[in-house]
């Protein structure tokens, strides 16, 4: 194998369950080369509660996705999501200094650093800061101002922070199998990543990733990210609900969920009852499906209303024309695009991986794990060009050493 | 406002997070990596150490000569002594000229000492010698080929017999076969020059060496029959005189193709035993092919050279 090929992993520690992925990046192309996956434990709407089992399930996920590539993983990209995960909006403008207000190098370096440059609440930390379009004299320009002509050059950016302790247990948990966290990615722009189109992103699209613990969204505005946030309700509300309304236990709840839940209410005979388990064994019971359908479409009619709320002026249907695309385990619950369009005044369809992506893989319950290697290896390849000036054998000795 | 508040956003990164942990909070899969990965660092440094180590030992050892080169072949003495050569020299020369101590070892021999050894037999154009681990000598001689000989007289001492090769070097042979050399001949009018002990290499013995090879290649016959090969007009007039065992003297030109010459002599002196009567004393062949003076009859040159008996003197060189 050549020494150019770089295996990187992909992990996603979930609230229901964890996914491992390991990726091929020869430099050009990325293959998906393993995939491991572990039922969830110690994590609570994203954030690790139980180091000792999210550590024990993540392992277990890596070692398979490892044993599965037959390939060791050297560097790990991670997903974040969580309840604590919040963004603002920062802006800064300079006047540009050339005499002949041709804009230059300095000045984007300058306006750049100072949108940037915004303090932070004590034990906050900086995720991810995602730029908007630049405005000169404020007019919009999609690409790098330089060598434009103008006198006032803005930008602004969307930076996203999240509690130091919650983001450092999620990488304790990565590096207790020895591995270093090379990229932490939001879960909202590696599924949204994968599930929209560059047009899709260009002209205005809502990426919503519906997940057990956590809902994730990411409002795109001009090919950028205009808006991420979190909701902290998602597929496990809805098994709650069902486990309280019909008083079952979690696990019953959520197979109930699964085989008859939906997001809109379809049926009309409220005498209509369907079996919990359908073996007609002892405890077998029967629940009418009208009731379990309003308790499903009632929790995830609000869970769009928060997340309209969340999103505020973000959001309207002028600004997100290609409507909404869902994503994530939950939106496989039938009738929640259309629940999604009602809430949010606009078209909803579910979204679709690409088609290189294997069949495996296709679900939308993987399809942030699978964003998250692709968006994490294009964005380190965009972030910065003095990466790929290293790699070297210096390089290589210097991470070897740093490892240990 | 809080201290760390005060930093910037862009300071308070999620990579300044530290990614060390304590090895307890590590999973038996995480112990097995880190111990691996620390077996690994542990080979890259020992290996770099080795590296680094027998550098070390090396410019060491080269800084102090060939001496401090520590190794096996030290311990064990020189048991065979290997001789390439193109020539006739033996082993049994070979080991009377190196001389080598008894009981040395590959490594205290000089080599450049010995090859110094073997160059002094100005018979040996060039020589190589190699130590072969662990206790063979290798040496790789080119030798001189004699193409005439001459008669030196030092002193009042006995003359003595030195070869001469085609590059004028003057040389005692060793290890020839006699009746090979009585078909040389002899080479008179030679000045030598001794110097430091040697004698000068003469000059023009190309000329004379491609005669020799031309005559004895295209017309043997006449070859065997010349004895004397004079130098004495070479440098003056560009001649070469050869004298024959019966008399003849013949004069060759160096600006003329030998080939031709001799060719021409062969012709003559065929020419003349077909017609009978007096021998063909002297023939000159060093001017221009319509002009070949031939001197017939008792009173050559040639005769005035002999001794009346058929034999002829071997000219003595006195060292200058």
């Amino acid at each position: 194998m050549s020494s150019k090929h770089a295996f990187i992993g992909a992990v996603e520690i979930g609230t229901s369950k964890v996914t491992a992925l390991v990726g091929e990046w020869t430099g050009r192309e990325l293959a998906i080369i393993g995939f491991g996956e572990c039922p969830s434990r110690g994590v609570i709407k994203g954030a690790v509660v139980d180091y000792k089992a999210a550590s024990g399930c993540t392992h277990s996920a890596l070692e398979l996705a490892e044993r599965n590539a037959g390939e060791r993983i050297q560097g790990v990209f991670l997903a974040q999501t969580g309840g604590h995960l919040e963004g603002f909006y920062n802006d800064a403008s300079v006047n540009v200094k050339a005499a002949d207000n041709m804009i230059d190098r300095n000045d984007i370096n300058t306006v750049c650093k100072l949108a940037m440059d915004k303090e932070l609440p004590e034990g906050r930390m900086v995720v991810d800061q995602m730029r908007r379009p630049f405005r000169v004299d404020g007019r919009v320009v999609p690409t790098m101002p330089e060598n434009l002509v103008g006198q006032r050059l803005e930008v602004g950016y969307w930076t996203v922070h999240g509690q130091e302790q919650r983001l450092a247990d999620n990488i304790h948990v990565i590096r207790g199998f020895n591995l270093e966290v090379r990229e932490l990615v939001l879960s909202s722009l590696a599924a949204g990543h994968m599930v929209t189109k560059p047009e899709e992103r260009q002209n205005g699209v809502l990426a919503v990733d519906i997940g057990a613990g956590t809902t994730d969204y990411v409002l795109y505005r001009d090919g950028v990210p205009f808006v991420t946030g979190v909701v902290a309700v998602a597929g496990s509300h809805l098994t709650n609900d069902l486990s309280i309304g019909l008083r079952l236990t979690e696990g019953q709840a959520e197979k109930i969920k699964l085989r008859f839940g939906r997001a809109l209410v379809a049926a009309r005979d409220k005498g209509d009852k369907v079996w919990m388990d359908g073996n007609f064994g002892i405890g077998d019971r029967q629940f009418p499906r009208h009731a379990i359908e309003q308790i499903t479409a009632a929790r995830t009619w609000e869970l769009f209303e928060v997340l309209r709320k969340k999103l505020g002026n973000s959001f309207s249907p002028e600004t997100c024309p290609a409507g909404i695309v869902l994503t994530g385990g939950t939106a496989k619950l039938p009738g929640i695009a259309e629940c999604a369009a009602k809430v949010m005044g606009v078209t909803a369809h579910l979204g679709e991986a690409p088609s290189w992506v294997a069949e495996n893989l296709r679900d939308p319950g993987y399809h942030a794990a699978v964003g998250l290697l692709y968006y994490g290896v294009v964005a380190r390849a965009e972030r910065a060009p003095q990466a790929r000036r290293r790699g070297g054998f210096m390089d290589s000795v210097t991470r070897l050493f740093s490892h240990a | 406002m809080s201290k760390a508040s005060a930093i910037p956003g862009t300071a308070r990164s999620w990579r300044n997070i530290p990614q060390q942990v304590k090895p307890r909070a590590m999973s038996p899969e995480g112990h097995r990596r880190l111990v691996v990965h620390a077996l690994k660092v542990a080979g890259v440094a020992v290996f770099v150490a080795a590296v680094c180590w027998g550098a070390w030992q090396t410019a060491s050892a080269l800084q102090e000569g060939p001496r401090a080169i520590p190794g096996v072949a030290a311990a064990a003495p020189v048991q065979n002594l290997v001789l390439v050569t193109d020539g006739v020299l033996d082993r049994a020369w070979l080991a009377h000229t190196l001389a080598l101590p008894r009981k040395a070892t590959l490594m205290d021999l000089d080599l450049e000492q010995l090859k110094a050894r073997l160059l002094a037999s100005r018979q040996v154009a060039s020589a190589s010698v190699v130590r072969n681990f662990p206790a063979t000598l290798q040496v790789r001689i080119s030798e001189r080929a004699p193409v005439a000989r001459m008669l030196v007289q030092q002193g009042g001492a006995e003359p003595r017999s030195f070869l001469v090769a085609r590059d004028g070097v003057v040389y005692e042979g060793a290890g020839y076969d006699l009746p090979m050399l009585d078909t040389l001949p002899w080479l008179d009018g030679v000045r030598l020059v001794r110097r430091d002990g040697r004698y000068e290499p003469i000059a023009g013995m190309d000329s004379v060496a491609e005669l020799l090879a031309r005559a004895k290649m295209e017309a043997d016959s006449l070859y065997r029959t010349w004895h004397v090969v004079s130098l004495s007009r070479l440098a003056s007039d560009g001649e070469i005189g050869v004298r024959t065992r019966d008399g003849l003297t013949v004069t060759f030109g160096t600006q003329e193709d030998f080939f031709r010459q001799i060719a021409r002599l062969d012709l003559i002196l065929d020419a003349a035993r077909a017609r009978g009567g007096e021998p063909v004393r002297a023939v000159n062949l060093s001017l221009d092919d319509q002009q070949v003076p031939v001197t017939l009859g008792a009173g050559g040159p040639a005769q005035a050279a002999g001794t009346g008996s058929g034999q002829f003197e071997i000219p003595n060189q006195r060292e200058l």
